[in-house]
């Protein structure tokens, strides 16, 4: 190697052995991870960013951190669509993958403080809220009212039950929970998760509200928001593309004239409204 | 963990893609060093009903074959296509655009009747059973064929190229065959190959099948920008690509 | 700047003196009836007067297959650097443009050391255009000449060179011309002169704005019948990116060695033409019609990537699109003076 290689040492390509130290299964297709960086290094990320998971061989993807700074380690959700997350299924606790970020923007937690919440979540959508509202639970005092509206396809598909149970039981925090298919054990809400949104309509125009869920969700849940007059300045969304390189490089993210590695995954919906690729 | 064992069954083809295979020669060791091949008529002696993987070269042209390929099919748990015969259907289909009997008739003359030279439509493997991964070209290309093994040892779903040869092609700094006005496959032939024909100032003959999705209906009117037509690019999809 | 005059002949001298130096030495040569960017094994196949090459040198600076890491069992990854010192000789003033914006992109906000360090050991030697090709409009680019990012400058004014020595590697290698004379003031008009009129002729598709206007044309005309008229004949097969020599979106790839273990992680060129380009797991495409991406990529060159690299347009000009796209549809200046026609840019 030359000289110049040597003055930069960081390779923005290099990932970070990593190695898991709990997993479980959340439902049939999502898989949980709880990773440390070799070396005792801490990844310092914020609510909101991504990290590019790498297995040897197989390749990369982009996935959300589901874990908040203000905990050990680095927490991930892996949904089994793939071929490198197919492989990551497989993986065992002990078992080592990379990781390079933390890439992207973040929530905004600085901005929220203050002011009352609203997280509108739907399905693997709450994976990186998660790391949002316990970022807020564990600075529960700078903020005002926490709201969080969870839509799931079917009972079995409901992601972290426990926590969620721990939520509900908070009284300073307020959790509603739909699934879009009757089921015998559900006694909650059936239907889509805007059927929530007149719950707490009053709440809604003074709150800043933090949107993620699957690209069919967005735009329904973005016409329910207007028709009680939140603003889109104070909406926030979290976009999914396909942040191959998570560097702002090669092209794949991009959203016209936004590459969603770096100005995303979070945007502020007034940013997006006259982007036509967004929503 | 046990090595994979691998299977290679031929039916109607010119066997030039298992040549292909012989042809890897140092890293046949590495190849058998990663998998058990357990039955391999071309180089080998040896039968067996039991394997993980079976490769599958050539196209299904008669009744036994159908059955053959479907007893392999229940047997494995990975049925790879390989080769354009396999994967296509290839140069064998040309036989569809004949009525059956006439092709017969020309081919086996007073035979034609006789039992074991009995004929059906030719068909691509995937058009019989379910084909999990196709390993395109006439012939195979050595080194995707390395890839793709590998690959599936890895656990890993081979990259197959969705893009037509123009990217390959022009990666390898050819001039468009359409610029001296002859007609060329490349724009709905899915790469893969490296455009070795039009690197050898050939047309791209079409031995990888469609992309998924070409532009069929752009066809005509681009013909007509190079005095063609679409029955002129239509014949040369027949060599290849018949149905 | 150090500006001198060498004649042909002593230019030749210099270019078989290159070639026995210890670095790799790649120029422009004819093959066939086109000219490519080759390894050069002898100055007499050195064609500085050709019209435009198939690639652009884009292919030496951002190869289309490069490892980017190897790996080993364990999750242990080693960066692969790779940078040997290596001339371009040859290269066109809107070429030199496609680089020198590649660079700024490469190196600002993330710092791309891959490429980069290829970067830092390529020695440019630019030429002004002798011969035009049938499609060039740099002239309506602004990239007909260009003033900066090469190491030495060649313009042809008949029967010798005009050598401008602009960085310390240029100025090395102009010890390789021992005959060289300061050039003269007849020598620098005609120089001049070349390029001036090489500010007119490279134009032989016109652009009937500013390309600083580009932007803003665009931003009018996202919902315009050009993108689909164009786009019903396209391929989606990429070409128009292949030859694009400021296209720089990559694919990353990893391949296995057969202990299944080691291996290379390679980034390869893409294309946003492909129809799987912006193809997200689980199968939703984002750009999923032809117009679609065809208008992408026009909105990259004239929008989007100037927004990240202080309004310079990613099109360079050279043409090299319009040659390659077999259904005719990749022209941007005939895209753009479509949208001229129906938009008050005000």
């Amino acid at each position: 190697m030359c000289e110049c290689c040597v003055s930069n040492e960081k390779d923005i390509y290099l990932p970070q052995p990593a190695t898991i130290t709990k997993r479980r299964m959340l439902n049939g297709t999502e898989l949980f991870l709880h990773l440390e960086l070799d070396g005792g290094k801490e990844l310092e990320y914020m609510p909101g960013q991504f990290v590019e998971v790498s297995l040897a061989g197989i390749g990369e993807a982009p996935i959300s951190i589901s874990s908040s700074p203000t905990q050990k380690g680095l927490e991930l959700v892996i949904r089994n669509v793939g071929t490198l997350t197919r492989a990551i299924h497989k993986l065992q606790v002990g078992d080592k993958l990379g990781v390079r970020g933390p890439y992207g923007s973040t929530y905004p937690v600085e901005q929220a403080k203050g002011k009352d919440l609203v997280f509108i979540c739907g399905g693997i959508g709450l994976v990186p809220q998660r790391s949002f509202i316990r970022y807020v639970l564990d600075h529960r005092d700078s903020y005002g009212k926490v709201t969080v509206l969870i839509g799931t396809k079917c009972f079995e598909m409901r992601l972290f039950r426990e926590e969620l149970a721990m939520w509900e039981e908070r009284r300073d925090m307020r959790v509603m929970e739909t699934i879009d298919e009757a089921h015998d054990c559900w006694s909650g809400n059936v239907g889509v998760v805007t059927t929530l949104i007149p719950k707490i309509e009053k709440d809604l125009p003074g709150s800043l509200v933090s949107i993620c869920g699957p690209p069919v969700m967005y735009k329904f849940v973005l016409m329910a928001l207007a028709e009680v007059d939140v603003p889109q300045d104070s909406t926030f969304v979290n976009l999914e593309r396909k942040m191959k390189c998570g560097v702002g490089k090669c092209g794949h993210c991009q959203i016209n004239q936004y590459y969603v590695c770096q100005e995303g995954p979070v945007f502020r919906y007034s940013d997006l409204a006259h982007v036509p690729e967004a929503i | 963990m046990s090595k994979p064992r691998v299977a290679i069954f031929d039916f109607a083809c010119c066997e030039g893609c298992q040549l292909q295979i012989v042809n890897i020669e140092e890293e046949i060791i590495d190849l058998v060093g990663a998998v058990d091949v357990v039955e391999w008529r071309e180089a080998m002696s040896e039968q067996s009903h039991e394997y993980d993987i079976a490769i599958i070269e050539g196209s299904i042209t008669r009744p036994e074959d159908e059955h053959r390929v479907q007893i392999i099919r229940t047997r494995a748990k990975i049925l790879i296509a390989l080769g354009a015969c396999a994967t296509i259907g290839g140069v064998n289909k040309m036989k569809n655009n004949f009525d059956l009997n006439e092709v017969k008739r020309c081919v086996y003359g007073q035979d034609a009747g006789m039992p074991h030279l009995a004929t059906t439509t030719t068909r691509a493997v995937h058009e019989v059973v379910d084909v999990d991964y196709k390993i395109h070209g006439c012939p195979i290309e050595g080194e995707e064929f390395k890839r793709i093994i590998r690959d599936l040892l890895l656990g890993k779903t081979p990259f197959v190229p969705n893009y037509p040869v123009c990217v390959e092609c022009k990666e390898r700094e050819n001039v468009c065959r359409y610029e001296y006005n002859e007609i060329c496959l490349g724009p709905i032939i899915r790469a893969g190959c490296g455009a070795p024909c039009p690197t050898a100032q050939w047309r791209c003959f079409g031995c990888r099948g469609l992309v998924d999705n070409p532009n069929v209906d752009a066809a005509q009117e681009v013909m007509e920008q190079y005095n063609l037509t679409l029955d002129d690019l239509k014949q040369k999809m027949v060599l290849f690509n018949s149905k | 700047m150090s500006v001198s005059t060498v004649s042909k002949d002593q230019f030749k001298q210099f270019v078989e003196a290159l070639i026995r130096s210890d670095q790799r030495v790649v120029g422009v040569q004819q093959r066939n009836d086109r000219f490519v960017f080759d390894d050069l094994a002898t100055a007499d196949a050195l064609r500085l007067d050709y019209d435009v090459t198939i690639l652009s040198p884009r292919k030496y600076i951002l190869p289309q297959k490069e490892p980017l890491l190897q790996f080993a069992a364990g999750e242990s990854y080693t960066p692969v650097h790779e940078g040997a010192p290596m001339v371009l000789l040859g290269v066109h003033p809107y070429d030199m443009a496609s680089i020198n914006q590649m660079d700024q992109l490469f190196s600002q906000d993330e710092y791309d050391s891959h490429y980069m360090n290829r970067r830092q050991h390529i020695t440019v030697i630019a030429c002004d255009v002798v011969t035009p090709s049938e499609n060039v409009f740099a002239a309506s680019m602004g990239t007909a000449t260009v003033e900066k990012g090469y190491d030495m400058l060649l313009t042809d004014i008949g029967d010798a060179y005009v050598v401008q020595a602009a960085t310390d590697k240029g100025k090395a290698l102009t010890n390789l011309m021992p005959q060289a004379r300061p050039a003269s003031e007849a020598d620098l008009d005609k120089c001049r002169a070349v390029q001036e009129q090489n500010q007119q002729k490279l134009n032989q598709h016109v652009l009937e704005c500013k390309p600083s206007y580009l932007p803003k044309l665009l931003e009018k005309n996202y919902e315009h019948p050009v993108w689909e008229e164009k786009a019903r004949l396209c391929y989606s097969c990429g070409s128009c990116n292949q030859v694009c020599p400021t296209c720089y979106c990559f694919d990353v790839q990893d391949e296995v060695n057969w202990d299944l273990k080691s291996g290379t992680r390679y980034r390869a060129w893409d294309g946003c033409l492909l129809e799987d380009f912006a193809t997200v797991a689980g199968d939703h495409n984002f750009r999923k019609n032809r117009s679609d991406r065809f208008r992408h990529r026009l909105y990259r060159k004239g929008k989007y990537v100037p927004g990240k690299i202080d309004g310079q347009i990613a099109c360079v000009g050279c043409g090299r699109c319009i040659t390659a796209c077999t259904s005719n549809i990749a022209n941007p200046v005939d895209v753009y003076n479509q949208l001229m026609k129906r938009t008050d840019i005000g």
